[in-house]
C-alpha cells in the first residue's frame, strides 16, 4: 500500500512521440485510481512508465515514499494485469497463481497454500488443475487478479482487464473488481478507454489527451463538470450538447432559444454552453427558459429515450422518460434544470466559472 | 466420410504415391537389394553379381574403419548440428532481437548468405580462406604454413558446417521466439525473474516443440551431409570420413556398390532411429 507520486513524468519514444507530456499527479493510498482517455492518447505507456517496463525520458516517479524513477520493474514492488492476462500456457493454474512467489524463493508447499487461499477467495477453487487454454475468458481474468494480488504488492495496474470479456460479464467483472479492491486495499491504477467504466468503479478519473491530463477529478466532478469541451465530449454516454451562444445582459441568446445568464459574465461575449442531454427536461408546450425545436429522431435507451430536437442551431439531445415519450414530427421544449448549464470559452474550451 | 468420396480422393492421392514408389520406395528396395550382392563396378562381380547374403553387413560391422566413421560422424553431428549450429542459431536469434535494425539486416544478411551459396561456391571459398600457402585464415592469425584441412581436419569440416548451417536455427528459433508474447516476458519480469529464469520458466517452455524439431531436422541433415567431403576428401588417413564420405569412397572409389549400398542401408537405420527419438520426445510434450 502506497501512494504514487509523478512529477513532471515525460516518456518520448525513440522515434520522437511524447506519449506522456510532463505529467503531476498524486494517487493516494488505497485509491482505485482511472486513466481515460482516446486511443493513443499516451494511457498504456504511462502505466507502462510507472511499472518500470518503459524508462522514463524526463519528470520523477514515486511509489511509498519510495523514488523509484530508475529502478527495474522487479524492484518497484508493482503488479500488473495485461490486457491478454499473459497466463503461462504450460503451467496449471495453481503454478500460474504462484509463480510469483516462485520467484520469491518460497517453498512449494507453502506457495502452493497461498495459491489456494487467493484462488478461494476469487471462486477459482474447482479450476486449480486446468491449463489457461481451458478456462473462460472470466476465469482467465480472475487468474491473473489471483497472481497479482498473491504477489501482495504496493500497487496494482491494470490495463484494459475488461476489454476482452463480453458486455455482460463485463458488468460483473466491474462489481467484482471493485469489491476486490476495496478488500485489499491496495492503490489501483485502471487504464481503459471506456468512459462507462470509469465512472463506474474509479474514486478518481484522470481523462487524458495526447500525453496530458485534461481534468482529474471524482466521477461526479468529471460528469458533472467537465472541465473543457475536450472532457465534455468524451465523458457520458450520450454526447453533451455543445451550443454556441452570444451573452447579453443577464440572458445567454442561442439560435434556438435563450436562457436566463449567470452573473459575472460581462456583456457581448461569444461562449460555449454545454448541456448534458440527461439533465434537460422535455416539455410538449411552450415554456420560458427554454431551447425549442423540432421532434426529429427518438433512440430507445432502455427506461428513457434520446430525443434529437432539430433546432435553428443543430441538433439538441434529450433524454426524456419512456412514458413522456413525443411523436416524431411535433414542436418540443428543452428546460435545462438548475445549476446544469455549463458554459466554456470559446478559445480556449475551458470551463469559465459561474 | 466427408468431401470427396473415396473415390476422388484416392484419384487426388495416387500421382502423389507413384511419385514416391518411383524416385522413394524403389530406390530403397533397390539398396536393399544391392545390398545382399556382391556386386562391383568392374571386373566379374560387375557382370554377374554374386549373392552373399549378410555378408556385406558383417563386413561392414567388423571393418575398423567403419567404426571410425560411425565416431566420426557422431562427432561430427554432435559438434557442429546438435551443440553449434543450435546453440549459435538460438544466440544470434536472441540477442538480434534487441539490435538496433541495421545491424540486425546486417548479420541476418551476412549469415543467410552462407546458407544459400551453392555448396561449391562456398568450398571454393573455404579452400581460399584455410590454404596453406596465402590463405586468408594464415595471413590473418600469421601462421603462414599452417595446413588446417591437414593438422585438423574434423575440427575444420565443424567449424564449416556451424559455418554452412547456423542460418536455418536462427531463421527457425527467430520465428519461435516472435511467437512468445512480450507480456509474458514482462510479468516475469515485473515480478522479479532475472533473465536466465525467465528463460527458463517462460520461454524454454513455449519452444521447447521448436528446439526438438529444429534438431531433428539438423541432426538428419548434417548426419547425411556430403559437403565435408569437398573440403577434405575424407582425408588424410580418415579423419573426416563420416558415413556418407565413407559410402562414397567404398562404392564409388572403390567400387564396391554391393557394400556400399549394404551401408547406406545401416545409415537409414540410424537415421530413422534418430528421427523416432526425437519423435517420442516431442509427442512428450507439456504431458
Ligand atoms: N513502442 C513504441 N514506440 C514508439 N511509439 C509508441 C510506442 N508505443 C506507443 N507509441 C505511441 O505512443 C502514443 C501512446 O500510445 P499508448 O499505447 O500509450 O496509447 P493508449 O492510450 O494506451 O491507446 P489505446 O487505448 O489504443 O491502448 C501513440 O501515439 C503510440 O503510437
Ligand atoms: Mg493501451
Amino acid at each position: 500500500m502506497a501512494t504514487i507520486e509523478l512529477a513532471a513524468l515525460e516518456k518520448t519514444y525513440p522515434g520522437g512521440v511524447r506519449a506522456v507530456d510532463g505529467l503531476s499527479l498524486t494517487i493516494g493510498d488505497g485509491e482505485f485510481f482511472a486513466l481515460l482517455g482516446p486511443s493513443g492518447c499516451g494511457k498504456t505507456t504511462l502505466l507502462r512508465t510507472i511499472a518500470g517496463l518503459e524508462e522514463a525520458t524526463g519528470g520523477s516517479l514515486s511509489i511509498g515514499e519510495r523514488e523509484v524513477t530508475r529502478l527495474a520493474p522487479g524492484q518497484r514492488d508493482v503488479a500488473m494485469v495485461f490486457q491478454d492476462y499473459a497466463l503461462f500456457p504450460h503451467m496449471t493454474v495453481l503454478d500460474n497463481i504462484a509463480y510469483p512467489l516462485r520467484i520469491k524463493r518460497v517453498a512449494r508447499a507453502a506457495r502452493h497454500e497461498k495459491a489456494r487461499q487467493t484462488g478461494d477467495g476469487l471462486e477459482l477453487a474447482e479450476l486449480m488443475a486446468r491449463r489457461p487454454a481451458e478456462l473462460s475468458g472470466g476465469q482467465q481474468q480472475r487468474v491473473a487478479l489471483a497472481r497479482a494480488v498473491v504477489a501482495h504488492p504496493s500497487a496494482f495496474l491494470f490495463d484494459e482487464p475488461l476489454s476482452n470479456l463480453d458486455a455482460r460479464l463485463r458488468l460483473s467483472a466491474r462489481t467484482f473488481l471493485k469489491r476486490l479492491q476495496r478488500e485489499l486495499g491496495v492503490t489501483t491504477i485502471f487504464v481503459t478507454h471506456d468512459q462507462a467504466e470509469a465512472l463506474a468503479m474509479a474514486d478518481r478519473i484522470a481523462v487524458m489527451e495526447a500525453g496530458r491530463i485534461r481534468q482529474v477529478g471524482t466521477p461526479r466532478e468529471v460528469f458533472g463538470r467537465p472541465a473543457n469541451t475536450f472532457v465534455a465530449n468524451f465523458i457520458g454516454s450520450t454526447p453533451m450538447n455543445l451550443l454556441p451562444a452570444t451573452v447579453t445582459d443577464h440572458r445567454l441568446l442561442l439560435a434556438a432559444g435563450s436562457l436566463p445568464a449567470p452573473s459575472g459574465l460581462g456583456a457581448r461575449r461569444e461562449v460555449t454552453v454545454g448541456i448534458r442531454p440527461e439533465y434537460l427536461d422535455f416539455s410538449a408546450t411552450a415554456v420560458p427558459d427554454a431551447l425549442s425545436g423540432t421532434v426529429g429522431i427518438v433512440e430507445h435507451l432502455g427506461t428513457s429515450s434520446l430525443v434529437t430536437l432539430e433546432t435553428d442551431g443543430g441538433p439538441i439531445g434529450v433524454v426524456v422518460p419512456e412514458e413522456a415519450e413525443p411523436a416524431a414530427g411535433s414542436t418540443g421544449w428543452a428546460v435545462p434544470r438548475p445549476g446544469r448549464v455549463l458554459l466554456y470559452d470559446n478559445e480556449t474550451g475551458d470551463l469559465l466559472p459561474t | 466420410m466427408a468431401g470427396l468420396g473415396t473415390g476422388r480422393a484416392v484419384l487426388f492421392v495416387v500421382p502423389a504415391l507413384a511419385l514416391i514408389a518411383a524416385f522413394l520406395v524403389f530406390p530403397a528396395l533397390w539398396t536393399l537389394y544391392l545390398g545382399v550382392l556382391k556386386y562391383d563396378l568392374a571386373g566379374s562381380n560387375a557382370a554377374a553379381p554374386q549373392f552373399v547374403g549378410l555378408g556385406n553387413y558383417t563386413d561392414a560391422l567388423t571393418d575398423p574403419r567403419f567404426a571410425n566413421s560411425v565416431l566420426l560422424t557422431l562427432a561430427f553431428v554432435g559438434l557442429s548440428a546438435v551443440l553449434g549450429q543450435n546453440g549459435l542459431g538460438f544466440l544470434l536469434a536472441a540477442t538480434l532481437r534487441r539490435a538496433v535494425g541495421w545491424v540486425r539486416m546486417l548479420v541476418n544478411g551476412l549469415v543467410l548468405l552462407s546458407w544459400i551459396l551453392p555448396g561449391t561456391v562456398v568450398v571454393f571459398l573455404w579452400q581460399a580462406l584455410l590454404d596453406r600457402n596465402g590463405g586468408t585464415l594464415n595471413a590473418l592469425l600469421d601462421t603462414p604454413g599452417a595446413a588446417w584441412t591437414l593438422d585438423h581436419p574434423l575440427a575444420t569440416i565443424v567449424v564449416f558446417n556451424i559455418w554452412r548451417g547456423t542460418a536455418f536455427s536462427m531463421l527457425l528459433y527467430s520465428a519461435a521466439l516472435d511467437a512468445v508474447p512480450t507480456s509474458h516476458l514482462e510479468t516475469a519480469r515485473l515480478y522479479g525473474s532475472g533473465p536466465l529464469r525467465t528463460f527458463r520458466d517462460v520461454v524454454l517452455p513455449r519452444i521447447r516443440g521448436h528446439i526438438l524439431t529444429n534438431t531433428l531436422l539438423i541432426t538428419l541433415w548434417t548426419f547425411n551431409d556430403f559437403t565435408p567431403y569437398m573440403l577434405t576428401g575424407g582425408g588424410p588417413e580418415h579423419r573426416s570420413e563420416t558415413l556418407p564420405v565413407y559410402v562414397y569412397r567404398m562404392s564409388i572409389e572403390g567400387g564396391q556398390l554391393g557394400f556400399g549400398s549394404a551401408i547406406s542401408l545401416i545409415m537409414l537405420v540410424i537415421n530413422l532411429v534418430i528421427a523416432l527419438f526425437y519423435l517420442r520426445l516431442l509427442r512428450r510434450r507439456g504431458g
